[in-house]
């Protein structure tokens, strides 16, 4: 993703209902040809966001810019947006042809190209042509997320916007869909915004994350800078399984934590004096010796979890439990309850402060 | 933002709301003012007076009121036991002719009360279906059966039975299926769990039904008049005769009032502890 | 579930509700008996059967003009029911507002109501307006308690309309009033359809409401009453069939367009 120019511009958007405010002054620019998502746990106003660029809410203030043009007031059949309801929101009493063509319907469009163009659309979205005619309801859920993503792509809008689309999908049909959906963004160039409340379903689509928190972003950053230079605990910690250590200067340049004697080299580059180390599973490894690494600390095989490709074990050391991921071929030869040592080093952690 | 605008549900709502004030509530008020205008007057331009209240408890006219409240309760009564089995089975016995047996149920609720209470009177009746039949296979005479306490409760249980079937039939259908499973898995009798888990589930809808049917039944006057004859006087006769025969406007609404206020209360006392989209199928 | 008492349970439950069935069919059954007479009388069993009273009826001018009042009253208290109460309808089980909790039940409030007193209640303020009571009026007094019927039965049906719909028709670029035509109208239209089959029929069959309100105008319901405590008619009998078996048809008739419509979306 290179510097595109923005498309969309949220100037300290605001939006309130009654005493509740859902979005908080948030400032977010938006390449085109991008995506984004917008990850955040339930309630965290994400939904709103989206909704507010789409123009089926009005922000309370706030500035919405569209290529540099305030559309707050615009409303949404006169914006080049589209929406990908979560429910999807086919029309029930139509078939897949006529789902598809509404958008084109509804701008004129004549009976024989609107055909044609929807036969178009059912290819492009590897779906049978034959399934013009069918019932909606007729569908398995893989095809009608389909449908819904060839009639919005009917509409031709310049921006897409996915409301959590594949949250009621089972894992594999889910891991196919991510990929296509990937594809089309690809192929068609247009500004994909989505919104997810997994962060794993974000890190594989996404060209940008921004990470919202009760109406707030706390990081907006590349996948790669969101998963190794978290901004703060929160968002380490919403990955998933990861080992977090208070700890604070002891003044000599390395870290003390109250978890464990040893003293801990930190990673170069931090000035953050007392917080908490994140090293992810994958970035601790079993060593035999204290020179095998940067961190070596002792502790003891507690259990193991067999995650497909993965395995996971937890250590204890002293109270608490630390996470290691290892791909099958690299297991410890101990088995549970002997003692291990585990270790990492400096460049693999990072520091962040609250 | 701040400009003034009627929300999308009063708007769509305003139309009903403006003809029931026109056409429930202003009457009802015109009732209420007859009521207090002297008696045997027309026109609600009179001094306002008790005068019809009190006629009301001397003249022992109250004692319809009993009749009617009794025989309603009666007919409820009876109707509870009747209907909760079909109820039941409508959800969960008749599967696909569930849909079939309501349309049978529903037809008679279209035809006019007169008309099918006077089937009634032919099936009654001397030389009519029933005893006819009894008479010229058994060679039995018996005298017509009309015009009997019982004859009234029967048309009544008749008239009303669909107005307690169909509510109870939603009260039935909110009982979940795997609620009824669970309780049984943890080793409940068949009837422990009818009556830890199916009564109460079902208790809205029964009690909308029970509501329902009795509100109508205390307001009824033809089952009386075809098939009782004079044998009671509900208080709605009273009321009709009030006003008719005994050209007594005042009177009538008198009596009226104290129907609506028995009625009222109750319906607003009931109502007022359901949420009705839960019942009506809201998602 | 105890499956050993399930079928005797489910057999005399299927029993039960038999006969309760052809206990609410029996005075149908009578009437329908009573009409095939030829003779003055009603005495059964019957020794000479006939159509002559069926004929006699149809020919009979009284009654043509009883089925045209009877018919034009339903068919205006269907239209403005139907379009008063689909507007109530979303009013009540569609958008949230202030109100509706309240809007809910002052609407339920006039069907539970004794009719009779509603007849005699619109009687008195009709009487108090200084209006003539004529069919129209009649009209008027049926729509009190059947425009809560209809919104009801309406409400039915938009509690399961998903407003995300008409949110995506909009997003897709319709204007409103095209949202409202192709979508929201659309997807409502069983209940409407319902709810019109109810209008006509509540207006055709009532009796409490059309004695108090029709003046001189009269329903066919209202003639039957008259005929039926002046002493046997063999009329009545007729014409107590019909309006059974003409309720029967427009029901079953309205069923089965609601079956076959839903079957041809497969």
């Amino acid at each position: 993703m290179s510097s595109n120019s923005p498309i969309f511009e949220l100037r300290q958007i605001t939006k309130n209902f009654g005493k509740l405010t859902a979005v908080d002054h948030i400032d977010l620019v938006i390449a085109e040809g991008e995506f984004l998502t917008i990850v955040g746990p339930s309630g965290s106003g994400k939904t709103t966001i989206v909704r507010m660029l789409a123009g089926m809410e009005t922000p309370t203030s706030g500035d919405l810019m569209l290529r540099g043009k305030r559309i707050n007031d615009l409303p949404a059949n006169k914006r080049p947006t589209c929406m990908v309801f979560q429910s999807l929101a086919l029309f029930p009493h139509r078939s897949v042809g006529e789902n598809i063509e509404f958008p084109l319907k509804m701008s004129g469009v004549d009976k024989r190209e609107r055909r044609e163009r929807a036969l178009e659309l059912l290819r492009q979205l590897q779906l049978p042509e034959d399934y013009y005619g069918k019932n909606v309801t007729k569908c398995s859920g893989g095809e009608r997320q389909r449908v819904a993503l060839a009639r919005a792509l009917a509409f031709d809008p310049e921006i897409l916007f996915f409301d959590e689309p594949l949250s009621a999908i089972d894992y594999k049909l889910r891991k196919t869909l991510e990929k296509e959906l990937k594809d089309i963004h690809r192929e068609t160039g247009k500004t994909f915004i989505y919104i997810t409340h997994s962060l794993e379903e974000a890190m594989v689509m996404s060209d940008r994350i921004g990470v919202l928190k009760a109406g707030r972003f706390v990081q907006v950053g590349t996948p790669d800078e969101i998963y190794s230079k978290p901004a703060n605990k929160f968002i380490a910690e919403f990955m998933g399984d990861v080992n977090i250590i208070p700890v604070k200067s002891s003044g000599t340049g390395k870290l003390i934590s109250p978890y464990f004697e040893e003293s801990i080299v930190p990673p170069i580059g931090s000035d953050i004096t007392a917080g908490y180390l994140v090293i992810r599973p994958e970035f601790l490894r079993f060593v035999s010796g204290k020179s095998d690494a940067d961190n070596v600390i002792a502790g003891k095989l507690y259990n193991e979890y067999a995650l497909g490709s993965r395995v996971q074990y937890q250590v204890r050391v002293g109270e608490h439990v630390f996470i290691v991921e290892k791909l099958r071929q690299q297991a410890p030869a101990a088995g549970t309850d002997s003692g291990v040592m585990i270790g990492w080093d400096a460049k693999d952690s990072v520091m962040v402060g609250n | 933002m701040g400009r003034f605008r009627l929300s999308q549900g009063l708007k769509c709502g305003l139309p009903v709301i403006l003809f029931l004030l026109a056409g429930f509530v202003a009457p009802l008020l015109a009732v209420v003012t007859y009521s207090f205008m002297p008696p045997r007057s027309f026109g609600i331009t009179n001094n306002p007076t008790l005068a019809n209240y009190a006629e009301i408890f001397i003249s022992n006219t109250y004692i319809a009121f009993y009749w009617s409240l009794l025989f309603a309760f009666i007919t409820v009564s009876i109707l509870t036991v009747i209907c909760y089995p079909i109820a039941y089975g409508m959800v969960r016995v008749f599967g696909r002719w569930a849909a079939v047996i309501t349309l049978l149920f529903t037809i008679p609720l279209f035809v006019s009360e007169n008309v099918r209470l006077y089937g009634w009177v032919l099936f009654f009746i001397k030389n009519g279906v029933l005893l006819g039949s009894i008479r010229s296979l058994f060679g039995y005479n018996f005298d017509s059966l009309l015009f009997t306490k019982g004859m009234v409760l029967l048309g009544m249980v008749y008239v009303y039975l669909p107005f307690m079937l169909f509510p109870m039939s939603l009260g039935v259908a909110m009982v979940p299926n795997d609620t009824r499973e669970a309780a049984a898995d943890l080793g409940a009798t068949r009837w422990q769990v009818f009556r830890e888990i199916e009564l109460p589930l079902s208790m809205p809808g029964a009690v909308i039904g029970l509501l329902l049917s009795f509100v109508l039944a205390v307001g009824s006057i033809s089952e009386s008049k075809i098939l009782g004859g004079q044998v009671i006087i509900p208080i709605t006769h009273d009321i009709e005769i009030a006003f008719t025969y005994a050209q007594n406007w005042p009177l009538g609404a008198a009596l009226a009032v104290m129907l609506m206020v028995v009625v009222g209360s109750l319906v607003l006392i009931v109502l007022r502890r359901f949420d009705l989209d839960v019942i009506l199928g809201k998602r | 579930m105890p499956g050993l008492n399930q079928r005797n349970r489910h057999t005399l439950i299927w029993a039960w509700t038999l006969a309760v069935l052809i206990f609410i069919y029996l005075p149908a059954a009578s009437i329908l008996l009573a009409s095939l007479t030829s003779s003055r009388y009603f005495l059964f069993p019957i020794k000479r059967w006939g159509l002559v009273w069926w004929h006699k009826t149809f020919a009979s001018l009284e009654v043509h003009q009883l089925f045209t009042t009877s018919i034009i009253m339903a068919l205006c208290v269907t239209v403005v029911a139907v379009s008063i109460g689909f507007f109530g309808a979303l009013a009540f089980a569609r958008y949230d507002w202030r109100g509706r909790s309240f809007f809910q039940k002052i609407v339920l409030l006039p069907i539970f109501f004794p009719q009779s007193v509603l007849g005699l209640a619109l009687l008195l303020w009709f009487n108090a307006l200084g209006v003539e009571l004529s069919w129209k009026t009649a009209v008027f007094a049926h729509l009190v308690w059947i425009i809560p019927v209809v919104t009801l039965v309406i409400s039915i049906q938009v509690y399961s309309f998903d407003p995300a719909l008409e949110e995506a028709a909009f997003d897709l670029g319709a204007s409103r009033w095209q949202v409202f035509r192709e979508v929201t109208l659309p997807i409502l239209l069983p209940g409407v359809f319902s709810g019109s089959l109810f209008a006509f029929l509540l207006s055709w069959g009532n009796f409490p409401l059309s004695l108090y309100t029709t003046g001189a105008d009269t329903t066919i319901p209202e003639y039957l009453y008259a005929k039926m405590v002046a002493g046997y008619t063999p009329g009545v009998p007729v014409l107590g069939t019909v309006s059974t078996f003409g309720a029967a048809i427009v029901l079953l008739g309205g069923y089965f367009t609601i079956v076959w419509r839903r079957g041809r979306r497969k």
